[in-house]
């Protein structure tokens, strides 16, 4: 793709677009997303599936008399761009007024960010291919009792985002990200169990086949011969994956909008404990190889690097344009999109919990029983609101500090505020997984049932 | 149609150039329209439209897919080239004469929703938010959804067929929250079909919205759920979550055929107690995962997986079945044009058995009942699952005792099946959309009031309950 050329022509669309809605009376966004996607699926060494695609979209938000109207398309053809226009309009006299909504303006200029590795764009997918067949032949290689590739994938994305609004915002930007992934089975005697690596980013050369095979590999066979545990009360450990998890559920929480609306757990709590002084929580539009990264968000607001949480006190909510007039503030850059699809609802960017002092070895040396738990079923049942959550767990029991048995088959419950309260260290080993990460966390004594 | 048949044989041509040995296009036009309200403010309405195809060429057992939004029949010549070109081999002559396979049923849209004005939809989802929130004092927010989509889709293979379909689905769905000062708790109530604005003539959306409401309202007074294993009796309106994860994915042909699941190579064994019979059926008029074709062009049908216990079926798409050379049971899906299909669910429930419903519950003396499920997940690979109690409540003494909060059900799926010993005669359906490999599809799921004499509740003990 020629991004210059293609920047000049969809910012010319979303200009049409604006201009044509703005003499309606409103105020008018138009936000425009391209992209061009590649997947590879290799298994047994033979590229099972090999997918190329190309696709568009345009969202239109309009505000008019305080009401807030959205239509999308594909169609880019001068009669769909005018019906959207027309919906847009249409669907705003639906909806209720309400003062705060309203549109950013103009602002004097957005961080430069490297988010276009050409390695991404230049690497022929022979070569692409080669990755993924090294990564599972890492994985079979790492034990015999490696024997079935669930999957073994690598895909990139490079996709370009053009806004215009009617306050005078006019920008846009490209990036790619790319990122490898395999899911191993390994088996003995009757059983199976699944272990996955991955990595994403924004540089092609930081997929570590090696490091991706032999982490499936390694954590499909050690859970091999896993039993259940009767149900007690002991320290349990969430690795980076699972804490990560964990984290995810907590997200919603921080969304302003939810906090307004007296959805979340976090209301009327900044300025007090949420969580252990050990935790920091972070959220950062402008992380370097941060697959969330970008120079603005979904409403051309410039992105930040947001402390949420510092040693375990809330400092802030993260917002959007409507929940900062709501609330008298600032925007942090928050406004995100799902796709063209969705208006910029307040979401997170790269969200993670900042690393510790310690290595994993030695938060799990001090335990003298306990659970290491590697996996986590049903982490979306968890409810975010009120914070309960109970979800079925995998990992490694650990007894006198040392991981011993895998275990299988159990649950852990709780609320995810005593959660938070009750950890009591956290690892050096920060580890993303996609845009959320989390190092290696510990918590003093939770419920396991078996 | 989305394109003349003279164009979907040429892009078929093309995309077969190369040498592959089977080709399929499937275009897709879709028109939604979405509506919430949060706060006592109709916030969002949002129309869209998406349109795109999808190109896919199979040679032996490897795929090439493409897709694009630009449905120009040119531009879909040029991408179907550059699929056909990822797999290389010997062309020989292409000949296609298409063939318009029968529907197994018909559905009848009794009122399209494009035929609805906007503000009936929005009169209908104030109404449901009036009802929610007159419910208690203590509903502090609700959030009421509804959401319309008509799907158009056009589909043709290289074999000859030729399938023109449009899919109506209307779906409903209200979020109370519920806050006494000290805890906060949610109900949820959804409901929906493969049907147009008819839905609301069997659904009364303020009754729902009341359900929602109270569930909420029920749950703040609830007790955190007990921990470790116990009899559990699952009310037919409970919903079909367990089955859907116990067994459902398990039986799909891509992972048994990938030995990723528990029932790889148990076709004809006894893999559930005799009560157990388990049906996948698209063809159920009205229900979420009901549809005509599949999106590979196959009519959808009625399928037996399990039969007094012994597995009889899997469901196929068309490259698992090709794999084994027989014929596809219609469950091939695929989210949109971006993705290509897999073997997927449609509606999928236990069959009725005799038991009376209140004889399960009257002769269960202690455990936990179920009176609705909320999400779940599966690993197929050993079996093992879990799903959320959405409303629970303890069993004591053969009565309904205090409800309970906060538990999820940990299992194996084929040792619970094995071991279920009473199956009631009700059938109580729930709906959802169903995620696998990143596609996200709608089904429903049944089941009658069963009882498990043994599973492991994940609560918590005592003695942290007093903290």
């Amino acid at each position: 793709m020629d991004y210059q050329a293609l920047e000049k022509k969809y910012l010319d669309v979303a200009a049409r677009v604006v201009e044509k809605a703005a003499r309606a009376g409103a105020l008018v966004e138009a936000y425009l997303n391209a992209g061009e996607t590649l997947s590879i699926e290799v298994r047994n060494q033979e590229v099972e599936a090999l997918t190329t695609a190309r696709d568009q979209g345009l969202g239109l938000r309009v505000i008019r008399d305080q009401r807030v109207g959205f239509a999308f398309t594909t169609d880019f053809s001068p009669a769909a761009l005018d019906l959207c226009v027309e919906q847009a309009l249409a669907n705003a006299r639906m909806a209720t007024p309400d003062a705060h909504n309203c549109l950013p303006a103009r602002y004097p200029g957005y961080p430069s960010l490297d988010l276009f590795d050409p390695g991404i764009i230049d690497t022929p997918v022979g070569q692409k291919i080669e990755l993924v067949r090294e990564i599972e032949r890492q994985a079979r290689g790492y034990d015999p009792r490696v024997k079935i590739t669930e999957s073994c994938s690598y895909n990139d994305s490079r996709y370009l985002v053009a806004l215009a609004n009617s306050q005078g915002i006019t920008a846009a930007y490209h990036a790619a990200y790319c990122g490898a992934s395999t899911f191993m089975v390994a088996v003995e005697n009757e059983e199976s169990q699944t272990g996955f690596g991955l990595a994403y980013g924004l540089q092609y050369k930081n997929i570590d086949p090696v490091k991706i095979g032999r982490e499936g590999a390694a954590r499909a066979v050690r859970m091999l011969g896993a039993r259940r545990v009767n149900t007690q009360r002991a320290a349990v450990v969430l690795d980076p994956y699972v804490a990560t998890n964990f984290l995810g559920v907590i997200a919603p929480a921080l969304a302003a909008d939810a906090v307004q609306k007296g959805k979340s757990l976090f209301r009327g709590r900044v300025g007090q404990q949420v969580a252990a002084p050990v935790v920091n929580i972070i959220d950062d539009g402008r992380r370097p190889d941060g697959i969330a990264s970008s120079p603005f968000d979904g409403e051309g607001v410039p992105t930040e690097h947001t402390t949420l949480v510092e040693k375990g006190i809330l400092k802030c909510y993260l917002h959007n344009t409507y929940t900062a007039a709501r609330d008298g503030v600032k925007s942090t850059g928050n406004g995100a999109r799902g796709s063209f699809k969705t208006t910029p609802e307040v979401g997170t960017t790269n969200f993670y919990i900042a690393a510790g002092p310690h290595t994993p070895e030695e938060i799990i040396k001090e335990i003298p029983k306990g659970l290491y738990v590697t996996e986590v079923m049903g982490m979306h049942t968890a409810n975010p609101i009120s914070g309960d959550f109970s979800v079925g767990a995998s990992g490694l029991w650990i007894e006198k500090g040392e991981l011993t048995n895998p275990v299988r088959g159990v649950a852990i419950a709780g609320n995810i505020i005593n959660l938070l309260g009750s950890i009591d260290a956290v690892g050096s080993d920060l580890t993303f997984f996609g845009a959320t990460g989390a190092p290696t966390v510990r918590i003093a004594s939770m419920t396991i049932s078996g | 149609m989305l394109l003349p048949e003279a164009d979907l044989k040429a892009i078929l041509a093309a995309a077969l150039a190369q040498g592959g040995d089977f080709a399929e296009i499937f275009l897709e036009r879709r028109r939604t329209t979405i509506i919430s309200c949060e706060e006592n403010k109709i916030e969002r309405v949002t129309s869209g439209l998406e349109q795109g195809a999808g190109i896919r060429v199979i040679k032996g057992e490897n795929t090439a897919y493409g897709y694009s939004n630009d449905l120009n029949r040119e531009s879909l010549i040029q991408t179907a080239n550059l699929v056909g070109k990822a797999l290389p081999g010997q062309p020989g002559p292409v000949e296609i004469t298409f063939q318009r396979p029968r529907a197994q049923v018909e559905f009848t849209i009794k009122k399209s929703p494009d035929q609805v004005p906007v503000d009936e939809k929005v009169a209908l989802v104030q109404r449901a938010n009036e009802a929610a929130r007159a419910v208690d004092q203590r509903i502090t927010q609700v959030t009421v959804g509804y959401g319309d989509v008509i799907q158009e889709v056009t589909i043709a293979n290289s074999a000859g067929v030729l399938v023109e379909d449009q899919r109506v689905r209307c779906r409903f769905v209200v979020n109370a929250v519920a806050t006494d000062g000290q805890a906060i708790q949610t109900g949820y109530e959804s409901v929906g079909g493969h049907q147009g604005w008819e839905l609301f003539e069997s659904v009364n959306p303020e009754e729902q919205a009341r359900l929602a409401a109270q569930r909420a309202v029920r749950m703040l007074e609830a007790r955190p759920a007990p921990a470790g294993k116990m009899p559990v009796v699952m009310a037919g309106e409970a919903g079909g979550t367990m089955i859907h994860e116990a067994c459902g994915h398990g039986l799909e042909a891509d992972l048994v055929q990938k030995q990723l699941s528990v029932y790889a190579g148990k076709k004809g064994q006894q893999v559930a107690s005799e009560l157990i019979t388990v049906i996948d059926d698209a063809t159920i008029p009205g229900k979420y995962g009901s549809y005509r074709f599949d999106d590979e062009g196959i009519p959808g049908e009625k399928t037996v997986l399990i039969e007094k216990g012994v597995l009889k079926e899997y469901m196929y798409d068309y490259l698992t079945a090709r794999k084994e050379g027989r014929r596809s049971t219609g469950n091939g899906r695929r989210e949109s044009y971006q993705d290509r299909p897999i073997p997927r669910m449609t509606n999928t429930f236990i069959a009725p058995g005799q038991d009376d419903p209140a004889a399960i519950l009257r002769e269960t003396k202690q455990g936990l009942l179920v009176k609705r499920m909320g999400g779940g997940q599966v690993n197929t690979t050993n079996g093992d699952f879990v799903f959320d109690v959405a409303e629970g409540y303890l069993i004591q003494d053969g009565k309904v005792g205090p409800a309970v909060r906060g538990a999820t059900l940990t299992g194996n799926g084929p040792e619970v099946l094995k071991i279920i010993d009473r199956v009631g005669s009700d059938l109580g359906f729930s709906l959802g959309i169903c995620g696998k490999d990143g596609q996200g599809v709608p089904v429903g799921d049944a089941q009658p009031t069963i009882r498990i004499p043994e599973m492991v509740v994940g609560g918590i003990l005592d003695e942290e309950a007093k903290d």
